[in-house]
């Protein structure tokens, strides 16, 4: 257990530096470069977050996406607001005369912060408190958030007046944070974003390895025998679905911000499968094997795109049945089967070393 | 491809974004030779949802530079399209937007067909001052310096319209359309001129996009008799709407739908039986006869297929390639810039299939409307055609506030 808390430090501390340092100074600090790759970056802060509650706890969230995308309508409903005087336009196309009551905390950025990161929590929270006092688990749990992302995202574009529909909101002011105009092309926002993921795998290598996380573990492999201890099964799967909610719920502000607008498309069936991909590619049993799932990815996605303008989703669809087929534990698993194997070999050798020394 | 192999060259993968390698991080194109040719982006999606209308945009767009550099380029200099697929989802149409217009620094990018991926690709279109060429019909309210709107806007689709249908089929009309701004901001102004001409609503009525079953839609419409059916339905719900019309046995000389969306594409789709005798109102239809039409026409079957159909979306996208070289022809080759394009594409007039278009100094486009009934044979006969060239008036709805050359204007 201590070895491998060891090994995620390592990873984390090799990942802060390649993501700080080593990727900026090879894109010779571009900022049309530090722009896309800080699109991965807040992407890959939503798969870690999926690892969190699928990886540790065994809870599948085909929902995340209704989460990431609650976070960046808030942001952007700040940054909207800042943007225009008085009502935002597209109200006007839907005869909304009035800002709605919903709107008006959104002029406050911390507000905007906080909701981005609570409102999630709470929606997450909420359904996890359905689903888990009813011990619905395994397969239900996709089916029912899968569901419940489905209507979400049905009852947000119907609210046009509110939402801005099937366009989503768009013409974003940037956001200013103390004085700082977030420029998304700098290599300050580059910074900002990379921090957060930063700050977010500490956080999730910490929770996987604390007592929460061994809990979790415990749960996954047998709920019944987690309860016969005497945990409240479900009250720890519906804090570690509250967490992932509202981590997912920050990489969507994130998100807003790298790409200046928000769409419903954020909500969608197919970006949920996505991140469950990325989860899957990196490996969902560590957060930081999520987060470089996430990455590698999208990374592939964009130079694929670029090479075969025909025919790239198809590869990318190949890569993926290979994976699941040759690597269902994604590239973590790759990594900890070949360390546990040399370990095995160096145990035998020196096994060896020890029963062959009485003979001689 | 051996397992070991394929785990190795995977792992080759994982490793080389671990360890930063160049190749795959930073881009590939960054060598481009800025050389002799023009460098235009072209993003139209051609896989996911929209794809079925939106490739042909693609082809349409693809057709006309391929010609321009067959005739010799603009000043001898070769058009070279960068195409990117955007695969119908908006984030992808932002980022696309943003490798073309600043990594591969095109001096302009045709693309979109949804209003949706238009407004995702805004924001770095405004911010870097580059130049986006938008072939569709739209619903106005917009007045962005670096779009240039080669569609209608309502004004253009609904001046004539409306007068003629309550004068040939009665004033009673029954909005359809599928939930989403464009519908919406079409019965907003289709109301100020039903107001205008003694016209009325019985419904107004908004399905999700994709809706597929409009039975309860269609008995609404047997119980409140209207006169006119206004449907502003788009893709796969129209010929789902308009399949089911026809099946309904809702006879189209007594309560026709008259649409603004419907065009070739979606009629190839419905089917010629289902949707003859129907209406819609466009700047363009296949069977306008005119010699450029013609011309199009043939080099567009001949390069894709017989049975493929141009319609009032692709002649758009086809057109606003000729007139980014009438622009480009009036500059100083030296000189090429996004903006530079901008200004010289104001005032241009050019011989389109339509018939002769010009750019507004709003940077929408003067168009001739048309409107057309559906025959069996999947084409649309043009029973009115304008008189004269219509000016679009992106803000019509809206007493006060338009469109110019400075941008909005609010009085």
């Amino acid at each position: 257990m201590s070895s491998k808390f060891q090994y995620d430090l390592v990873a984390l501390v090799i990942f802060a530096l390649v993501v700080a340092f080593g990727v900026p100074a090879v894109m010779n600090y571009d900022g049309f470069e530090l722009n896309t790759f800080a699109r991965y970056l807040a992407l890959a802060i939503v798969s870690m977050a999926l690892s969190l509650s699928w990886g540790t706890a065994g809870l599948l969230n085909l929902g995340q996406a209704a989460t990431f995308g609650m976070g960046s309508y808030a942001m952007a409903m700040h940054l909207k607001l800042r943007a225009s005087d008085g009502l935002p336009d597209f109200m006007g196309w839907n005869n909304v005369e009035t800002l709605p009551w919903l709107w008006v905390p959104f002029e406050s950025l911390t507000f905007t912060l906080l909701a981005g990161l609570l409102v999630p929590a709470f929606i997450g929270g909420l359904i996890a408190i359905f689903m888990f006092r009813a011990r619905i688990a395994g397969v239900f749990v996709a089916i029912i958030t899968l569901a419940f992302l489905v209507a979400f995202q049905l009852l947000f574009i119907n609210q046009q007046g509110l939402t801005g529909g099937q366009n989503g909101l768009t013409g974003l002011a940037q956001m200013s944070l103390f004085g700082w105009t977030v420029d998304p092309y700098s290599m300050g926002f580059y910074n900002l974003v990379a921090g957060c993921l930063v700050v977010a795998l500490a956080f999730g290598v910490y929770l996987t390895h604390s007592k929460f996380g061994l809990i979790l573990r415990a749960i996954r492999e047998d709920a019944d025998r987690a309860r016969f201890f005497g945990y409240n099964v479900a009250s720890y799967q519906t804090l570690v679905f509250c967490i992932s909610a509202a981590l997912a719920g920050w990489a969507g502000m994130l998100y807003t911000l790298v790409l200046e607008f928000a769409s419903p498309t954020y909500m969608s069936v197919s970006f949920s499968l996505a991140i469950v991909i990325w989860c899957a590619v990196g490996g969902r049993e560590s957060v930081i094997a999520a987060a470089f799932g996430a990455i590698v990815v999208n990374m592939l996605e964009g130079r694929l795109s670029d090479v075969f303008v025909e025919g790239w989703h198809l590869i990318l669809g190949v890569i993926f049945v290979l994976v699941v087929m040759f690597m269902p534990r994604g590239i973590y698993g790759l990594l900890s089967d070949s360390v546990r194997k040399i370990r095995r070999i160096r145990r035998t050798r020196d096994q060896r070393g020890v029963e062959t020394f009485p003979n001689t | 491809m051996k397992r070991r192999d394929f785990l190795g060259s995977l792992g080759a993968v994982g490793t080389a974004g671990m360890l930063s390698t160049p190749a795959l991080l930073s881009s590939a194109g960054r060598a481009f030779a800025q050389g002799n040719d023009i460098p235009v982006g072209l993003l139209f999606s051609l896989t996911g949802a929209v794809a079925v209308v939106e490739s042909t945009l693609h082809d349409a767009a693809l057709m006309a530079i391929e010609e321009i550099n067959a005739s010799g380029g603009i000043h001898g200099r070769q058009l070279r399209p960068i195409i990117e697929d955007p695969a119908s989802d908006p984030a992808t149409y932002a980022d696309r937007a943003r490798r073309l217009m600043i990594r591969d620094k095109c001096v302009s990018v045709f693309g979109s067909y949804t209003s949706a991926s238009r407004q995702a690709v805004l924001p770095v279109t405004e911010q870097r001052n580059n130049l986006y060429w938008y072939p569709t019909l739209y619903e106005g309210r917009e007045c962005s310096r670096n779009v240039m709107y080669g569609g209608a806007v309502p004004n253009q689709q609904q001046d004539d319209l409306i007068p003629w249908a309550i004068e040939n089929f009665g004033p009673r009309f029954y909005m359809i359309g599928n939930n989403y701004v464009y519908p919406k901001e079409e019965n907003n102004y289709c109301k100020t001129l039903l107001k205008q001409y003694g016209g009325e609503v019985v419904n107004e009525e908004y399905v999700p996009l994709g809706h597929s079953d409009f039975s309860s839609v269609i008995n609404r419409i047997r119980s409140e008799k209207p006169d006119v059916i206004f449907a502003t339905v788009v893709g796969d719900s129209d010929v789902a709407f308009a399949r089911q019309y026809h099946a309904a046995e809702l006879d189209p000389s007594k309560m026709p739908v008259v649409s603004l969306t419907r065009s070739e594409v979606e009629v190839k789709a419905i089917g010629g039986e289902a949707a003859a005798g129907h209406f819609s109102s466009a700047p363009y239809f296949m069977g306008h006869a005119t010699a450029e039409n013609e011309k199009f026409v043939e080099a567009y079957k001949s390069r894709y297929g017989a049975d493929q159909v141009t319609h009032f979306v692709s002649e758009a996208a086809y057109f606003q390639v000729y007139q980014f070289k009438a622009a480009l022809e009036k500059l100083d080759p030296a000189n090429i810039t996004p903006e530079t394009i901008r200004d010289a594409a104001v005032g241009l007039t050019l011989n389109a299939p339509q018939g002769e278009v010009l750019i507004d100094e709003n940077l929408h486009t003067h168009l001739w409307p048309k409107i057309g009934q559906w025959q069996t044979n999947g084409q649309a006969e043009v029973l009115i055609e304008s008189k004269e060239r219509v000016a679009p008036k992106p803000y019509a709805a809206y007493p006060g506030q338009s469109c110019t050359g400075q941008g909005l204007v609010k009085a």
